[in-house]
């Protein structure tokens, strides 16, 4: 089942004044269960296309399209909405609110949706204990060290069960161990739930886990290789 | 040399982040404009209240029979043939005096009467010195016509008469006798004080001095002087012209309580600036304590590539200084500019109160911005900003580099 | 809403510096607000009782035309209802009836104009305080005597002494003149010009006879056991006066209202200016508070939660930081003019001795009144809701991207 699917997209921004095109006609689809990385190197306009794919930005030309509609027809509100239930993010780094402790930062969105208490609950403590993390649940993220900060992420991107897990370099920040262990749990949420992962990166341990492997050169896709 | 460097780095700092700048410079033209303002106006009221009386029938300077402020007795005149009005206006800053004839009288008419006192005035005179002459509502001021009387409206309708209406005016003469005579109104008047409209009436000098029998006596002489500033050296003048037979009183021994309220809300204005001030330092300190904060990595990589502690301090207290010192001075300048038509103008206050226009202020205030105020304000100001910089500056300081840079 | 208001809790507790300097400039300026509205009522309410309590009286009844025109012809008969509705009245302590005319005092050499007030001595005793300035001699008891009290200054102007007859000319009701003898058995010193050189207070009867009057009177003065059921009374009174005018302190002595006035407006002034400088602080922390955060708050947003929310996550903060400030602000306020109303501040030396001279009281007192804090508070969290527009509407705007991006 396609999920997010692009067709001729462009994007141009100004460097200070100067146009430089960051995406050149980019034709790809996202379908149901994948677990795909767009890799290339810095600059090559990975992070612009996930931004796009994920509804986060505008394309120059060309459409992208989300579970078969139009995103380019859909309001601010919508738009919000799709971002609440239908994707999840993680980000390289500052992913969660200093203020709430773990499970609070999960049940945010939760929260958002307007999900009861007992539900919400029990849906982030399950997330929690998918990440092996149930023991920070009531610690806040200045107590927890980057890697468990990314798991948290983890957990509360997927807990509303979204339809695509978008991720920019989760494992940038980490060391090389507390990133391998990241990936693996979240190659287990692929594998066993069937979560839709979408990965932007350069780390080398992202890349040999791509079941769908895009590369990106100068804005274009340079390859496309799967497992 | 170091501190042209620094002064150029805290320029160009200042100019790099505008948003941070303009939001510290903000808060600080709004106080400046604030006191500024404030004191402008508040100036203005209570200068307007004693202008006004002196206008009105105060005057600058007055003089009488020694004896008279105590005794104000008919028999107390000062004898005309004595020319001490020509004596006077010789004296350098004295623009225009007037001889009036005082007394406390019985003013009637058909259905009432009332207690007042008559001024008897040269009617030429007595408009280059009173104000009154401008405020006749109905009919005309005085012009030297047979026994015409000119009355505020208050009393016209405390009497019930009007324009035209005659009144019978009963006083005593210097013996004790009570005369009367019958005047005609010829102008009424309204000032902004219903209390003076009510117990002052004009009359021509020489209809009082023939009914009371005091040839050409009168009681009081009104001076009025170039600038009120002038008074008082004045007074030492005029009293070696006119010698001891008589005293000389200043505007500030006739209304002492006015002035001595004037004098009250200035020492009141010290306090409400430093309160104002007070709220101008909490609000810059916590400003710069986030400009700072926001820049701690810049400056963390500023020690790590060698700036002293020392000299980062100077640094951000320079950023501060000059910021002051800017917002002062337009603060100052926007101030002014607004000002300065406003001074022109003066600001209608009657929307505001009614009370303004009958206390003697005028519904119209003309805002006098003080100069102690304006250099009070040049030198405090950018000493609060650096103030307020101080606490922010100390924290940056204390950072180790790394940490700094680190610090997000 | 319990997420919202758990975030802005939180976060205002997260910048512990920061938000204590916000409350510590508002509840500056709340502290500062109401104790000088409290100098300033309470001073008022001082000088007020003074001025009045001496001669005017709180309210007074008279006739419809009289306020315009205050002629003898003027002057009315109260009815008995209209008696009897005062007498009644809860909050009336007690009123007098009052005659009001000008008229010439005359020793025989020296003569002045006079300002009669006819009074029943009793009765004024228990409304005004005139009859306490006494300051030589004696009051005279009975309303229909031929002994008078006059102005201290007055005495001396006529080259009198207590126990000498004068004699009292004035214009009656009928329009004639009518003059009669007297005896001076006191002088009075009450400070004001008015009484002090011109004020001769006479029995209310006999003066009644001389000017023609038969039972009329030009006011009825009336005495309320608290100032502040000022508006009450005079409501109350207005059906049972008739056509009769109810007047009011305001209206008896419109220099002292009027004077009032103006020093309130400068009062006004102040807090305006103060408040504005205070909303700029607040504009200002809440604009760079905010702005700090975009990266945060792009997260935010990425992950669906809807603009409107965090605008009130950040009105929950401004509303919660004002709130505590305020409490600790009127409460500091609030102890510092309970300890002037308990401590009156004092002047002295010439400044108290000009005052006194005047009949004015050398000291200012301050206030407790409850809608000085009120209004104080409400115009405070009415500035701090609109200082957080601007940065409100920049982070309304806030596009997810752009946040996370921000540097």
């Amino acid at each position: 089942m396609e999920i997010i699917r692009s067709e001729n997209l462009d994007k141009i921004y100004k460097d200070n004044g100067v146009p430089v095109q960051a995406l050149k006609n980019i034709n790809l689809t996202v379908k149901k269960g994948d677990h795909m990385v767009i890799a290339g190197p810095s600059g090559s306009g990975k992070t612009t296309l996930l931004n796009l794919l994920g509804a986060l930005d505008k394309p120059t030309s060309g459409k992208i399209f989300f579970e078969g509609e139009d995103i380019s027809k859909k309001t601010v509100k919508e738009l919000s909405g799709l971002r609440l239930n239908k994707l999840g993010f993680i980000f390289q780094a500052y992913n969660l609110i200093p203020v709430l402790s773990a499970i609070e930062n999960i049940e945010f969105s939760l929260m958002l949706q307007g999900k009861p208490e007992a539900l919400r609950r029990k849906l982030s403590l399950n997330a929690l204990r998918d990440l092996g993390i149930e023991e920070l649940a009531n610690k806040r993220p200045n107590e927890m060290s980057g890697g468990q900060q990314q798991r948290v992420a983890v957990a509360r991107a997927i807990v509303n069960d979204p339809s695509v897990v978008l991720a920019d370099e989760p494992t940038a920040n980490l060391d090389t161990a507390t990133g391998s262990n990241l990936l693996d749990l979240m190659d287990e949420m692929n594998r066993s739930k069937n979560i839709t992962f979408l990965f932007s990166s350069h780390d080398p341990q992202v890349i040999e886990r791509a079941r769908i492997l895009i590369r990106l050169r100068d804005g274009q896709i340079e390859s496309v290789q799967t497992k | 040399m170091t501190k042209n460097l620094l002064i150029n780095l805290a320029w160009r700092n200042i100019w790099r982040n505008k948003r941070r700048s303009a939001v510290v410079l903000s808060s600080i033209i709004v106080g400046v404009a604030a006191i500024i303002s404030m004191d402008g106006l508040t100036n203005g009221m209570t200068y307007q209240r004693l202008f006004n009386q002196i206008n009105l029938g105060t005057s600058h300077i007055q003089i009488h029979k020694t004896g008279y402020t105590d005794n104000r007795l008919v028999k107390n005149f000062i004898q005309g043939e004595l020319q001490l009005k020509a004596d006077i206006l010789r004296l350098p800053g004295v623009k225009a005096v007037s001889e009036r004839v005082v007394t406390f009288g019985l003013v009637s008419s058909a259905e009432s009467s009332a207690g007042i006192y008559v001024y008897g005035v040269d009617h030429k005179a007595e408009k280059r010195v009173s104000a009154v002459s401008g405020l006749i509502k109905e009919g005309n001021y005085l012009s030297g016509a047979e026994r015409e009387v000119v009355v505020g409206y208050e009393l016209a309708n405390k009497l019930n008469a009007g324009l035209g209406n005659k009144i019978i005016l009963m006083a005593n003469d210097p013996s004790g006798k009570i005369h009367s005579d019958v005047f005609r109104i010829s102008g009424l008047f309204e000032s902004f004080s219903s209390g003076f409209d009510k117990s002052y009436i004009f009359v021509n000098s020489n209809d009082l001095q023939n009914m009371l029998s005091l040839g050409n006596s009168y009681h009081e002489l009104a001076i009025i002087v170039a600038e009120p500033s002038l008074a008082e050296s004045l007074k030492g003048e005029i009293r070696s012209a006119v010698g001891s037979d008589f005293e000389v009183k200043t505007y500030r021994d006739i209304l002492p309580i006015l002035v001595m309220q004037i004098d009250l809300s200035r020492e009141s204005m010290w306090i409400v600036n430093m309160i104002i001030g007070i709220a101008l330092v909490f609000g810059i300190i916590n400003v710069m304590l986030m400009t700072v904060i926001e820049r701690i990595r810049e400056f963390g990589v500023l020690m790590a590539i060698g700036l002293s502690t020392g000299k980062l301090f100077s640094l951000i207290l320079l950023e501060a200084l000059i910021i002051g010192l800017s917002g002062t001075i337009i603060g100052l300048v926007i101030t002014g500019l607004i000002h300065i038509p406003f001074s022109y103008t003066g600001i209608d206050f009657s929307w505001f109160s009614e009370g303004l226009v009958s206390l003697g202020v005028g519904a119209v205030i003309y805002p006098v911005i003080s100069y102690q105020t304006v250099l009070l304000t040049i030198i405090m100001t950018p000493m609060i900003a650096v103030a307020g910089a101080i606490y922010p500056a100390i924290k940056a300081i204390r950072l180790q580099p790394v940490a700094a840079i680190r610090h997000y | 809403m319990n997420l919202i208001l758990k975030l802005a809790w939180r976060n205002i507790w997260r910048n512990k510096r920061r938000s204590a300097l916000t409350m510590a400039a508002i509840s500056f300026a709340v502290m500062a607000a109401v104790s000088m509205r409290g100098l300033q009522i309470g001073t008022y309410e001082l000088n007020i009782d003074n001025s009045v309590s001496i001669y005017s009286g709180y309210i007074q009844i008279q006739h419809p035309d009289y306020y315009a025109s205050p002629s003898l012809r003027h002057s009315f008969n109260p009815d008995k209802k209209l008696i009897s509705y005062i007498n009644t009245n809860p909050h009336i302590i007690a009123f007098s009836r009052r005659i009001n005319a000008d008229g010439l005092i005359s020793s025989g050499e020296n003569t002045f104009g006079a300002m009669l007030t006819g009074i029943q001595p009793d009765a004024e005793l228990k409304v005004t305080t005139m009859l306490d300035k006494v300051n030589d001699g004696e009051i005279f008891i009975r309303p229909d005597t031929y002994d008078i009290l006059v102005g201290y200054k007055l005495l001396q102007n006529l080259k009198v002494r207590i126990g000498d007859e004068i004699i009292i000319l004035a214009q009656g009701l009928d329009g004639s003149m009518g003059n009669d003898r007297f005896r001076i058995t006191g002088t009075i010193k009450t400070g004001a010009e008015e009484f002090d050189a011109y004020g001769v207070l006479v029995g209310i009867e006999t003066l009644q006879e001389m000017l023609y009057m038969h039972n009329r009177v030009t006011a009825l003065t009336i005495r309320l056991d608290d100032v502040n059921n000022l508006n009450i009374v005079s409501d109350e009174l207005k059906p049972a006066a008739g056509l009769n005018s109810v007047l009011t302190w305001g209206n008896l002595m419109p220099e002292l209202r009027d004077a009032i006035a103006l020093d309130n407006i400068s009062g006004i002034l102040f807090l305006l200016i103060l408040f504005l400088i205070v909303a700029f602080g607040i504009i200002n922390t809440i604009l760079m508070s905010v702005i700090e955060r975009f990266n945060e708050f792009g997260v935010n947003l990425a992950i669906g939660m809807p603009h409107y929310k965090l605008v009130l996550v950040v009105f929950a903060e401004t509303i919660l930081i004002t709130i505590t400030a305020l409490a600790i602000g009127n409460i500091l306020g609030f102890a510092i003019n309970y300890y002037i109303v308990l401590n009156p501040i004092q002047f002295s030396g010439d400044i108290a001795n000009l005052y006194l001279e005047y009949g004015f009281l050398p000291e200012m007192r301050s206030s407790l009144q409850i809608s000085m804090f009120i209004q104080t508070s409400v115009i405070t969290l009415i500035i701090s809701l609109l200082s957080a527009i601007y940065p409100c509407v920049k982070l309304y705007k806030l596009e997810p991207l752009k946040g996370i991006r921000y540097t």
